[in-house]
């Protein structure tokens, strides 16, 4: 049998048959059959739960494209997913790197989650020129050194707070209702501190007044004197970033001293911790905290995504989860214009990539568009309200308001 | 002169709880002449066993104490003759045995370690109970009733058990182990059965600190490490060994706590709280109300 026949026959009825016997043997460009692509994630050691996450949802992603006819400008070429375990470790992803690049010969690289991994392993990336999509790793230094293979969907790290002040201007657009004086109230640690400084800068520039500042140690026993100091500030809003028992604290502690706040604004961490809301209950309610993504949020296809997950995995889509299975089709989509395995045409593809629709954009954010630094200029994080429904106290998402739960309204000012 | 008046109740309320946190310990060192790395680990225990009474019966929290003490008690009792007791004997020459110190940071490690596995890392906290968020409203002034009780529960055990140590023949044959064991063996005294007796107490004392503080404070596997460090500073601030000294410390520390962040950020009071630890040490190393022979 000749390698032309060979390619008819594949592409017929036994092609499961087939793409295994090509991905075995010699690939000649011409006889491209899968575009191979090579992940990077920490499946083992201290982050093995995000890696997996991140695996279920690319495979999930992958077996829809695929199923869907693959890359119909690559001939119907399916998507082949290469894993190689980081064990959370920069040197790991680097060594794994080069051997997906050089053995394995991917055409596409992701990963890594763990910033301290993506921040060098992408510049092996770039030495080789092979694209390398990085789904979520939230380091602003990833983007900022330039690199012309590496493309970060999610947002990063300062964009965080920019989000958090965004939609504080957009809640008081929306509501007509003024703010003026904030509060900040942070854990004394590194992430607290650096969230903090970045709220300063951002509310001089916005020109609010900010009446307290109040960093605290996260092993607090007792937080009624800073609750105490947040009470005479006066302030409008409350902003805050606190790990799990300092924020179940202090959310207790502020209704006890009945706080009179416009808004609460949390930063995930603590806020997001799965018994916060049962520790809390109704003194959590009207508090806004920020996350990467919601199960609810109102885009197409998002909730039978998270269904046909949850039917295979168990569990809900993460943020993490979002993003890598929107890699997928990212990857998908740059290769289908770029009609081509040269890395360097998949790589111009990506460049243009203008992703507004289709079954990958569940995210909280309208579109995918990656500006010179490859960083997805379009990025933001999603903001949820706690608030009771039908099924108890949830977290609703309200912002972006393209994203907001149908039928919702945010409440605010908080009663 | 509002805020200072308000600030000061709360450090003095919240101060007595934390010595009250601090009083097993005390008691506990006092006699065995063993500093207990556990005691935040049983004061762990405690707070379990008050928030599943609780949680399960629905009852008033400071009712589960009828459970908390009895079982706190026994549990400290036969802690110390299983576990602590062989080492005990092991070193029975050495006035403050070393080995026995490592034994206590193992039980440590192995409650909270239990704890996690049986109950998971959930934060618990008592939603449905009459004491939760209570506040009593004094014109501006806002003050916490489960921090009341707590209070008047910490003055009331330290009372009680001073008086217990002081005029009972199970007190007095306590105190006479305490200033010298060999002595009290020669009168007649079980030095063992003593120090069961004595760590079954401080126990319990624990226990009810932590029925204090379930009302208002989460319950989680290692909630006990951050009250051992401030138990540490307080019986060493108070004197180790010292009754009224711990409750003492305990109020010194809540008002450094409670009224120090009006002054400048709450990060910089536990600064000072630590500041004021080493001074003592430097300075008065029995601490502030302590004896140079304990009791």
């Amino acid at each position: 049998m000749n390698k032309t026949s060979f390619r008819q026959t594949s592409i017929g009825a036994v092609a499961a048959l087939g793409l295994l016997c090509l991905s075995l043997g010699p690939v000649s460009s011409l006889a491209a059959q899968t575009v191979k692509v090579g992940n990077i994630i920490p499946l083992s050691g201290p982050s093995a739960t995000v890696g997996q996450q991140g695996k279920n949802a690319r495979e999930m992603a992958v077996a829809e494209i695929n199923e869907a006819g693959g890359i119909k400008s690559l001939n119907g070429a399916k998507l082949e997913l290469i894993y190689a375990d980081s064990e959370s470790k920069p040197e790991k992803g680097v060594a794994e790197a080069e051997r997906l690049i050089n053995t394995e010969k991917v055409n596409v690289l992701t990963g890594c989650w763990n910033s301290s991994v993506t921040y060098p392993t992408t510049a092996v990336a770039e030495r080789y020129g092979i694209p390398f999509v990085v789904p979520v790793s939230v380091a602003d230094k990833i983007t900022d050194q330039g690199f012309k293979n590496v493309f970060r969907i999610a947002a990063k790290d300062s964009w965080w707070t920019r989000d958090q002040f965004t939609f504080l201007k957009d809640l008081q657009t929306e509501f007509g209702s003024e703010i003026k004086k904030l509060a900040f109230v942070y854990e004394n640690g590194d992430w607290g501190q650096g969230i903090a400084g970045n709220w300063k800068k951002l509310a001089e520039e916005a020109g609010y007044e900010v009446v307290l500042d109040e960093p605290y140690p996260s092993t607090a026993t007792d937080l009624s004197p800073v609750v105490q100091k947040i009470r005479r500030s006066r302030a409008d809003v409350l902003m805050m970033v606190s790990n799990a028992a300092d924020a179940i604290l202090l959310t207790n502690t502020l209704a006890e001293y009945k706080v009179k706040l416009k808004a609460m604004i949390s930063s995930g961490g603590g806020h997001a911790d799965p018994s916060f809301i049962e520790a809390t209950g109704r003194n959590a309610q009207y508090l806004f905290d920020i996350v990467e993504w919601e199960t609810d949020v109102n885009r197409a296809g998002a909730a039978e995504a998270n269904a046909k997950y949850k039917s295979l995995y168990g569990s809900n889509l993460t943020g993490e989860a979002v993003d890598a299975y929107l890699a997928m089709y990212i990857i998908k989509d740059a290769l289908e214009r770029a009609a081509s395995l040269d890395p360097a045409k998949i790589r111009e593809a990506l460049a243009q990539t203008d992703l507004a629709q289709g079954p990958g954009m569940i995210v909280g954010y309208d579109k995918v568009m990656f500006n010179d630094k490859g960083q997805n200029q379009f990025a933001s994080l999603v903001m949820v309200q706690v608030n009771k429904t039908d099924n108890g106290l949830e977290r609703i998402t309200v912002w972006p308001k393209s994203a907001r739960r149908s039928g919702y309204s945010p409440v605010f000012p908080k009663p | 002169m509002l805020y200072f008046l308000e600030d000061t109740i709360n450090g003095i309320l919240m101060g007595s709880i934390y010595g009250l946190t601090a009083l097993g310990l005390t008691i506990i060192f006092g006699v065995l002449k063993v500093i207990n790395f556990a005691h935040g680990s049983l004061l762990m225990v405690g707070m379990y066993l008050a928030y599943w009474a609780v949680a399960l019966t629905g009852v008033h929290p400071y009712l589960s104490l009828v459970v908390v003490i009895p079982v706190m008690f026994i549990f400290g009792y036969y802690l110390q003759d299983i576990v602590i007791k062989p080492i005990f004997k092991a070193e029975r020459n050495v006035r403050e045995p070393i080995t026995v110190i490592i034994v206590t940071t193992g039980v440590w490690y192995i409650l909270d370690n239990l704890t996690l596995l049986v109950f998971g890392p959930q934060y618990r906290v008592i939603n449905d109970n009459p004491l939760r968020g209570k506040m009593v409203e004094i014109g501006e002034m806002l003050i916490s009733v489960p921090k009341i009780w707590g209070c008047v529960t910490a003055v009331i055990t330290a009372v009680l058990i001073y008086y217990f140590f002081q005029y009972t023949r199970l007190g007095r044959a306590i105190r006479a182990t305490s200033l010298d064991r060999d002595a009290a063996s020669l009168a007649g005294i079980n030095q063992y059965k003593i120090y069961n007796i004595a760590f079954g107490i401080g126990t319990a004392v624990s226990g009810i600190a932590a029925v204090t503080l379930v009302p208002f404070y989460n319950t989680y596997p290692t909630v006990g490490v951050l009250f051992d460090i401030k138990g540490f500073i307080i019986v060493v601030l108070g004197g180790l060994g010292s009754i009224t000294g711990a409750i003492l410390g305990g109020m010194i520390v809540g008002i450094i706590e409670s009224v120090g962040p009006q002054f400048m950020t709450a990060t910089w009071t536990e600064a000072i709280v630590y500041g004021l630890f080493l001074l003592v040490l430097f300075i008065k190393p029995s601490g502030l109300f302590g004896v140079k022979y304990d009791w």
